[in-house]
């Protein structure tokens, strides 16, 4: 019996060959889309994940009374913490920020720079799950020690063993050695932990080893820098223990600002457990929710393909239904049968949706912009809900389907009555919108997302960053020598007649501040005014004419204030953003004002242009500018053309200065495109989605089509011979397919701009969803359909009336 | 074997209804042969449908084999058509995207019979049909009579009581029709296969024993 069926689901499968290969096609992509999502959704889910003894590690997080959550404490709590709350097990701490500098090999040799660098606490390989793979984890609770991944121990001793090697690590620390003491795995996109270089953190607890930053002591409570986790133990309440910090730090911390520490789950640190969890986190719960919709929405589209074209089909099979019920078969043999073909159908598209996921897979990496495949799916049970998920689909489409032919009476077909055709009219009709509604959401989502991207992109910033060339400066060699060799390098780069005009500074834009704090206050201000933070940007006296910073009031730094001590210097501007939050009635106001941080009196000297600093997805912030002599950032605007031979000898100035440093530079309009990241991977995926979604409703609006003009074949004939022209047949034919789009539209428009607003309420700087982003929206659905409907159509209106007559 | 009293089938049109057949009592005994006979539209395939259980009519009583059948379930029903009926038609309703050999099986995997069985019994009807040859072949390769030889051996497949034959020949030309109508007859005398057929022509009735003739609903 069930070879019969598959037999008849075979053969019926090849007699209509377009049907099948739209289901088969549709399907397919559907389901390919709905794999690769599970792909990231099960690495998404898997981050942290492996860690031994996740479900007991708690991350100490700090949490400002308006909400904002950081994971950056004060190293001292939990030394002080671990001595009290007997279910703390253990902890461990690590910093990565502040490690960031130059590693050289110690004879003068190879140098890079290094951002993916942190010192940790000595137990941080067994408190952690990162496989070593040479030296014994406990050496690192040793001062001067660092453990490398397997590709940084490749990049620095390729040919020796790199156990018991040295390197010099260049950074604000000033330059310490370190002992290679082990070898891990390389951090993979499953941890949020993601070293290249790990550094024993104890090597921080001699003082000549800290360059005289005494804010890194390791029992401090005042300088927030470290990453804490505690492994407590187990049946231990953690919401208790929270609150015994929180009691511990009203006894000990001096400060009064209302930030509380929360535990949170190390199991949440990547996705947050809900949509509201107010923690920060590493990954974005929302975007991982959304693509898991729009890959149900995908697949959706597709099964809701296979039940019209069935149905549709219905009159075809009537025949048959009638034919076997006379010969004995009940509904559920039919059901059994039916069901049969759609899961074949769907066992089909499973098929091509394998070798679509195998031989795309690079390509929607490309799109993630993470490295992924069908072996992370193993690392979750997130396969097991999507398994699941899939069955269920095709069950039900398979299910509805089949119960709607099986209902033909034998009596009915066998006297050759058509109307039942009409069933399942509406339930089709209802699809079809749902398709086109699910369209054009995309459609309106990929038109707002790029151009909000492109507002982004091409935005007024306030600064000129044309030509702009941002080189880091040097670690290596901070000698008697280094202020000649600086100055020197300065000289030089002015000597050059490529260099319009060039500038030092600790900060640039499209990076992060040096800081951010608070304490301030004016004569005029107002109680609780010294709670709110201000960016700190420490430059030198050519930044504002190199960036194209206009003053609203005031004068510049001198050359002269730049080389003030910092605890002597009295001098710094302001931007605009931050004589509004002082509460000055006008620049000029704040220029002859005097404010006061902490128990320092600083004069205001000028009043800069606002403009943004970090990237347009933040509102300008207000900021307080810092003269320093500094050579942490050259800011070089070069004349245009021939750059890489600019920069070439630019490469060549800075190695004769700082002999020993990369030459490390990037361009500072491409910096701060990088900002805009997320956003065009947001455009990207939303294309994709969008051109998928369309497509394969387009399959079945054009499947249902052919039916449509199949069915009418002798309407349109006797229609032809009373003398009706081709374009009237074609409105015929299209016009019930478009009332559908267009109602679609109706109801989709609204819905997709509510979420495409609350999506750019994100942005301060925004565009505005006018008018004819929805007649776009629209209008391609429209189009598309009617191109799909309309090459049925014409083929109809131009058939010979007489073929379609005499057929019958 | 079959007995109907008093059966009438009418369906609603406008504000009343409109009878198709009216107080029809007829007594078929096992291993008859019977024609119905009547112009277009005197009720005879409703008739013959209502005797196959394709339709309920809507007064009177039906007994089948001494059972009362106008009210089965579906299940009930569906049990007779596998065991007792056979059902050849005008128009031979063939699954098209079956085989020969397979549309001739598919009775049996309804009624579940086994393997073995199953092929056994095809074999002995292709080979009694002369068809052997033509068992991997599909319908739409046949041409009229041999399809309808196809739907005649798919109706006696699993040995029913009786065979309910609607027009079996009205689809075919004479040579083709007096050639199934012969069939009939031998599976009649040979099988004791009863036989109630519809028909058009005088000729195709006179291979029964009787002809039922019907008019306007009415038993003439």
């Amino acid at each position: 019996m069930l070879r019969n069926y598959f037999k008849i689901a075979f053969r019926t499968l090849l007699r209509n060959r377009v049907f099948s290969m739209i289901n088969i096609l549709g399907l397919g992509l559907g389901i390919a889309a709905f794999v690769f999502i599970l792909e990231y959704v099960s690495l998404e889910k898997s981050v942290n994940q492996f860690h031994t003894h996740v479900d007991r590690m708690y991350r100490i997080m700090n949490v400002a009374p308006n909400g904002t959550s950081w994971g950056e404490v004060e190293p001292g709590w939990a030394t002080l913490a671990q001595d009290r709350f007997p279910e703390i097990e253990t902890y461990c701490r690590f910093a990565d920020g502040i490690a960031s500098g130059v590693v050289q090999k110690p004879d003068g040799g190879v140098s890079f720079k290094e951002e993916a660098i942190g010192y940790a606490d000595g137990n941080f390989f067994e408190f952690f799950s990162f496989p070593l793979l040479k030296g014994d984890p406990t050496t690192l609770r040793q001062p001067n020690i660092v453990f490398l991944s397997e590709s940084a121990a490749t990049k620095y001793f390729p040919a020796a063993s790199p156990l018991g090697q040295t390197l010099l690590l260049h950074n604000q620390f000033g330059k310490t050695t370190y002992t290679v003491g082990g070898v891990f795995e390389d951090m993979t996109e499953q941890s949020d932990i993601r070293y290249d270089m790990v550094c024993s953190l104890e090597t921080l607890k001699n003082p000549t080893n800290t360059n005289g930053n005494d804010w890194v002591r390791l029992d401090n409570l005042d300088n927030q820098y470290i990453n804490a986790f505690l492994l407590i133990k187990e049946k231990a309440d953690h919401q208790a223990l929270e609150a015994k910090l929180n009691a511990l730090r009203q006894e000990r911390s001096e400060e009064n600002d209302g930030v509380v520490f929360r535990l949170q789950p190390a199991t949440n640190i990547h996705l947050a457990a809900s949509f509201d969890e107010p923690l920060q986190t590493t990954g974005n719960v929302r975007y991982v929710y959304m693509l898991a919709g729009i890959a149900l929405l995908i697949v959706l589209i597709a099964w809701f393909n296979y039940i019209n074209l069935s149905t549709a089909n219905a009159l075809k099979r009537a025949n048959e239904v009638g034919v076997r019920k006379a010969i004995g078969a009940t509904s559920s043999n039919l059901i059994a049968q039916f069901l049969g073909e759609s899961l074949l159908t769907n066992a089909l598209g499973f098929g091509l949706a394998l070798i679509l996921v195998s031989t795309l897979q690079p390509f929607f990496n490309d799109l993630i912009g993470k490295e992924v495949s069908l072996s992370i799916l193993g690392s979750t049970s997130v396969w097991a809900y999507g398994v699941a998920l899939l069955g269920v689909g095709s069950l039900l489409s398979g299910l509805y389907t089949a119960w709607i032919l099986s209902r033909f009476k034998a009596i009915e077909t066998l006297k050759g009555k058509t109307g039942s055709s009409r069933r399942g009219v509406w339930l089709r009709k209802g699809l079809v919108v749902g398709q086109f509604a699910i369209s054009t959401c995309l459609i309106l989502a990929t038109i707002v997302i790029y151009s909000q991207l492109r507002h982004l992109q091409n935005g007024d910033l306030g600064i000129n960053t044309e030509q702009l060339l941002v080189v880091s400066g040097p670690q290596i060699g901070k000698d008697s020598t280094f202020a000649t060799r600086s100055n020197a390098f300065a000289y030089a780069l002015e000597q050059q007649s490529f260099v319009q005009e060039y500038a030092t500074s600790n900060s640039v834009p499209s990076r992060f501040y040096n800081f951010r704090t608070s304490g301030f206050t004016q004569p005029g201000s107002r109680p609780k005014d010294e709670l709110k933070s201000y960016a700190f940007a420490i430059i030198g006296d050519r930044y504002l004419n190199t960036y194209g910073l206009s003053l609203k009031a005031g004068r510049n730094f001198t050359p002269e204030e730049t080389a003030v001590d910092w605890n002597d210097n009295s001098k710094v501007l302001l931007n605009e953003r931050a004589v509004a939050e002082f509460g000055f009635s006008s620049p000029e106001v704040a220029v002859r004002t005097k404010i006061k941080w902490d128990e320092r009196y600083l004069d205001v000297i000028g009043v800069v242009a606002d403009y943004h600093h970090t990237n347009l997805k933040n509102a300008v912030d207000p900021i307080i500018f810092y003269p320093q002599k500094s050579t942490v950032y050259y800011s070089i605007r070069l004349t245009t053309g021939q750059m890489s031979e600019k920069v070439a000898s630019l490469e060549k100035l800075y190695k004769a200065s700082f002999p020993g440093n990369p030459f490390d530079y990037f361009f500072m309009d491409e910096s701060y495109q990088k900002a805009y990241y997320e956003e065009q991977q947001y455009g990207k995926l939303f294309t994709t989605a969008a051109l998928l979604a369309i497509f394969i409703a387009c399959l079945g609006l054009f499947g249902l089509a052919t039916f449509t003009v199949e069915a009418r074949t002798k309407e349109i004939g006797v229609r032809k011979v009373l003398g009706a022209s081709v374009g009237s047949v074609v409105v015929l034919l299209s016009k019930d397919f478009l009332k559908l789009v267009v109602g679609a539209i109706i109801i989709s428009l609204p819905v997709a701009a509510y979420f495409l607003h609350q999506w750019l309420q994100d942005f301060p700087y925004r565009i505005h969803m006018e008018w004819w982003i929805f007649a776009i929206a629209a209008f391609l659905a429209i189009f598309i359909a009617s191109f799909t409907v309309g090459y049925q159509a014409v083929k109809a209106g131009l058939m010979n009336p007489v073929d379609s007559l005499r057929s019958e | 074997m079959i007995q109907l009293q008093t059966i009438a089938k009418h369906y609603p049109a406008g504000f009343g209804k409109v009878y198709v057949l009216r107080n029809i009592t007829l007594d078929v005994k096992e291993g008859e042969f019977v024609s119905i006979m009547g112009p277009s539209g005197s009720g005879k395939s409703t008739l013959l449908h209502i005797l196959g259980l394709l339709e309920e009519p809507s007064e009177g009583e039906y007994l089948f084999l001494d059972e009362p059948v106008q009210k089965l379930s579906e299940k009930k029903r569906t049990d007779l058509h596998r065991h007792h009926i056979g059902f050849v038609f005008q128009a031979y309703h063939l699954i098209d995207e079956l085989t020969v050999y397979e549309n001739i099986e598919t009775p049996l995997l309804y009624k579940g019979v086994s393997s073995s069985e199953r092929k056994s019994r095809v074999a002995e009807l292709l080979d009694r049909f002369n068809m052997v040859a033509k068992k991997d072949l599909f319908p739409s390769q046949l041409s009229g009579g041999q399809q309808q030889l196809v739907g005649v051996a798919r109706a006696i497949v699993h040995n029913p009581k009786v065979i309910f034959a609607d027009e079996p020949t009205g689809n075919l030309h004479s040579e083709q029709a007096d050639e199934i109508m012969e069939l009939f007859q031998k599976l009649n005398k040979e099988d004791k296969v009863t036989i109630i057929q519809v028909t058009h022509s005088e000729k195709n009735a006179g291979y029964g024993h009787r002809t039922i003739r019907l008019k306007d609903g009415w038993m003439a």
